[in-house]
C-alpha cells in the first residue's frame, strides 16, 4: 500500500464511492505529511461531494481545494484555479477527487501538460456492485473510457465493493475476485481492497492474506448516527 | 440478481425497465439528471426509446404521442421543469392517457436552487395545470420503495387511463441505498383497444383528444372523468403507520422526511412520550382513513414537510376540527435535523411531564 506518488488521482464509475475513500485517503496522508490538501474536481454529483465535509477537512487541517460559498453549490461544471498552486509545491501531498465516469473524468484532461511532469498516481475505485461495472467487460470499458477522457493511464485498482450499510465479507471477496481478474486482464496492480470499519472484524481473516485499508464513512444521509 | 447499490434516480428508471417502459422522453435537469442518462443507456439494451427532447414541453408532448399507441412510458424532471409540463399533464388527462411522469423535487420557486424540497405538494395533488382534475400521485420514502411504487405506478395508470404522478425530493434522487429487483406480480390490466395502432377496416376510428366543443358533451365527460377519480379515491390510497395505537400526538410526513421524523419520535418514546407517525404514501388520493380512526382520541397531528406547510393542509382537512393540528417545516433546500423535529415534539406535547 506504499504510494510513492505525491499526487494521487481518484477516479471510477459513477458511484463507486471515490469521495469515500478519497477523504479516507486525505485523512491518512495528513497522519504522515504536514502539507495535504484535496481536491473536488467533481463536475458530476449535485450533492454528497469532498465539499460537503469542510468542516472535517478545516478540523484536520487539510486543504479543501473546491468551488466555495455560492459556487459550490451552482450546479456548473466549475473547478476551482487554485489547484495549480498545490500541483507544483512539491511540500504537498494531493489527492483529487475526480468525478464519476468519462464525464468525470473529462476536468482531469485539462491538466495534460501538468500530469506530462508529475506523473500522480491515477487509481480506479471499482464497486463490482454498481450497474455497468459488475462484469469484466464492464469494468474495462469504463476504465478504458477513463482514460481517454483524463489523458492518462490507470496506475492502480482500489477494490470498494459494497452495497451500503448491508455490506457482508461476501460481497467484498466477490468485488476482489472481479478486481483481480481485472487486473491481469489489463496488467494493472489491484492495490488494496477497502473495508468499512464497521467490518473490521469480520474482515480480520480477509485482511491477513489481502492488503486492506479501513475506512469511515463520511458522506451520511440525515437521519443516520 | 442480487442486491445492487443504486442511486436514487437509477432505480426509478432501472425500475421503470422492468415495468415494461420501453419510451422515455425527458431533459436533463439538477437533481434528476441521472435518470435521464441512466435512461439513455439503458433503454436500447432492452429494444427501447430515449430521446432527448428540445425542451420540457416538448418531452411531455412526446409522451402523449406515445402514450396514445398504448405503450408505456416515462418522462422525468424536476420542479422547474416539472411546471414547464403542466399544460401536456392536463392534456394526458383529458384526453385519458396512461403514463408515468417523475418529479425529484429541488428548492423554489422560480429557479431556487438544487437541494432538496418537498414544495411541490400543491402542484402535484391539487391539478397544478388547467381544469378539473387529480392526478394519482406515489411518494417512496427508500429505494427499495421506489422498486415497489414505480411498477405499481404504471399499472394504476394503465388500470385507469391517467397519467400517474411519482415524486420524490432531491436526497431521494441522489442518495445511494442497496435495493434488490425481485420477480415483478404481472396485474389483471384491461386491454387497450383505445390505442391508436391502425383500424385496418375492422371498426370505427378511434380518436384521442381532450377537445369538445359541445358545452354539455365536456360536461358529460368531465363527470365521467370524476367518477373516474372517484374510483381511484376509492381504491388507491396508501398510507403506513408507525405507533399510532398508543399514541397521544401523531407526526405526519411522507418520503424522506418520514424517516428523519422516525428517528425522532423513537428518541421521544425513549423519553416516554407516545408519539406516532402516519406516513402517506400515496398524496393523493389523500389517506384519510388514519385520521378518521385516530383523531378522536389523540390530542393533535403534526406535519413535518420541507416545505412552508402544503400537506398539512390536507392534514386539517382530514382531522376536521376533532384535533389540534401543528406544523414544522424548512424551506429553500435545508433539510430538517432529527433535533428540530425532537424539539418540535417537546414544543407541542408540551414535553415530559409526570
Amino acid at each position: 500500500m506504499e504510494r510513492n506518488n505525491r499526487i494521487t488521482i481518484l477516479t471510477g464509475h459513477f458511484g463507486s464511492g471515490k469521495t469515500e475513500v478519497a477523504i479516507n485517503l486525505a485523512l491518512n496522508e495528513k497522519k504522515i505529511h504536514e502539507k495535504t490538501a484535496i481536491n473536488d474536481l467533481d463536475i458530476i454529483n449535485p450533492y454528497f461531494r469532498s465539499r460537503d465535509v469542510s468542516d472535517l477537512f478545516q478540523q484536520q487541517n487539510i486543504e479543501l481545494i473546491a468551488p466555495t460559498n455560492r459556487l459550490a453549490t451552482s450546479d456548473l461544471p466549475i473547478v476551482s484555479g487554485e489547484i495549480y498552486r498545490v500541483l507544483h509545491d512539491n511540500r504537498y501531498r494531493v489527492i483529487i477527487d475526480a468525478g464519476g465516469d468519462k464525464d468525470g473524468a473529462k476536468a482531469l484532461g485539462q491538466y495534460y501538460h501538468e500530469w506530462k511532469e508529475l506523473e500522480p498516481e491515477l487509481l480506479f475505485v471499482l464497486n463490482a456492485n454498481r450497474p455497468y461495472v459488475s462484469t469484466l467487460e464492464g469494468a474495462r470499458d469504463t476504465i478504458e473510457q477513463i482514460e481517454k477522457a483524463a489523458r492518462l493511464k490507470v496506475t492502480g485498482i482500489i477494490n470498494n465493493s459494497n452495497i451500503g450499510f448491508e455490506t457482508s465479507m461476501e460481497d467484498i471477496h466477490n468485488g476482489y475476485e472481479l478486481s483481480s481478474s481485472l487486473s491481469d486482464m489489463l496488467s494493472i496492480p489491484l492495490l488494496y481492497t477497502t473495508i468499512s470499519v464497521d467490518l473490521e472484524k469480520d474482515a480480520t481473516y480477509f485482511a491477513k492474506s489481502h492488503p486492506v485499508m479501513f475506512i469511515k464513512r463520511f458522506m451520511k444521509l440525515p437521519w443516520e448516527g | 440478481m442480487g442486491k445492487v447499490l443504486m442511486k436514487g434516480n437509477e432505480v426509478i428508471a432501472e425500475a421503470a425497465v422492468q415495468a415494461g417502459c420501453k419510451y422515455f422522453f425527458g431533459y436533463p435537469i439538477t437533481p434528476q439528471s441521472e435518470l435521464v442518462a441512466y435512461m439513455a443507456r439503458r433503454l436500447p439494451e432492452v429494444g427501447g426509446l430515449f430521446l432527448q427532447a428540445e425542451s420540457e414541453i416538448a418531452a411531455i408532448n412526446m409522451v402523449y404521442g406515445a402514450a396514445g399507441t398504448g405503450v408505456r412510458v416515462m418522462t422525468s424532471s424536476s420542479s422547474p421543469g416539472f411546471s414547464l409540463k403542466q399544460e401536456g399533464i392536463s392534456y394526458l388527462v383529458g384526453s385519458e392517457l396512461p403514463a408515468v411522469v417523475v418529479n425529484v423535487v429541488r428548492g423554489g420557486p422560480g429557479l431556487g436552487n438544487i437541494q432538496p424540497a418537498q414544495s411541490d405538494y400543491f402542484q402535484v395533488t391539487k391539478g397544478g395545470g388547467h381544469g378539473d382534475y387529480n392526478i394519482p400521485v406515489l411518494a417512496p420514502a427508500s429505494l427499495q420503495e421506489i422498486v415497489e411504487l414505480t411498477s405499481e405506478a404504471f399499472d394504476i395508470a394503465d388500470r385507469y387511463r391517467t397519467p400517474v404522478i411519482l415524486m420524490g425530493d432531491g436526497m431521494l434522487g441522489q442518495m445511494m441505498e442497496p435495493v434488490e429487483f425481485g420477480e415483478r406480480t404481472e396485474s389483471e390490466l384491461p386491454e387497450k383497444n383505445w390505442a391508436t395502432t391502425g383500424t385496418r377496416g375492422d371498426g370505427q376510428p378511434k380518436i384521442i383528444t381532450s377537445l369538445e366543443l359541445n358545452a354539455e358533451a365536456l360536461e358529460t365527460r368531465n363527470e365521467a372523468l370524476q367518477n373516474k377519480f372517484a374510483r381511484i379515491k376509492e381504491n388507491e390510497v396508501r398510507y403506513e403507520t408507525y405507533k399510532t395505537d398508543d399514541a397521544d400526538y401523531i407526526m405526519v410526513a411522507f418520503g424522506t422526511v418520514a424517516r428523519l421524523t422516525m428517528n425522532a419520535i423513537n428518541k421521544a418514546r425513549q423519553q416516554g412520550l407516545k408519539v406516532g407517525l402516519i406516513r402517506p404514501i400515496s398524496l393523493w388520493p389523500f389517506p384519510e382513513k388514519p385520521f378518521l380512526e385516530t383523531r378522536d382520541r389523540v390530542k393533535g397531528y403534526i406535519s413535518v414537510e420541507m416545505s412552508a406547510g402544503q400537506m398539512v393542509e390536507d392534514v386539517r382537512l382530514a382531522v376536521n376540527g376533532h384535533a389540534d393540528v401543528d406544523f414544522y417545516g424548512r424551506t429553500g433546500g435545508v433539510v430538517p435535523t432529527q433535533e428540530e423535529i425532537y424539539q418540535k415534539i417537546l414544543t407541542v406535547t408540551g414535553g415530559i411531564s409526570v
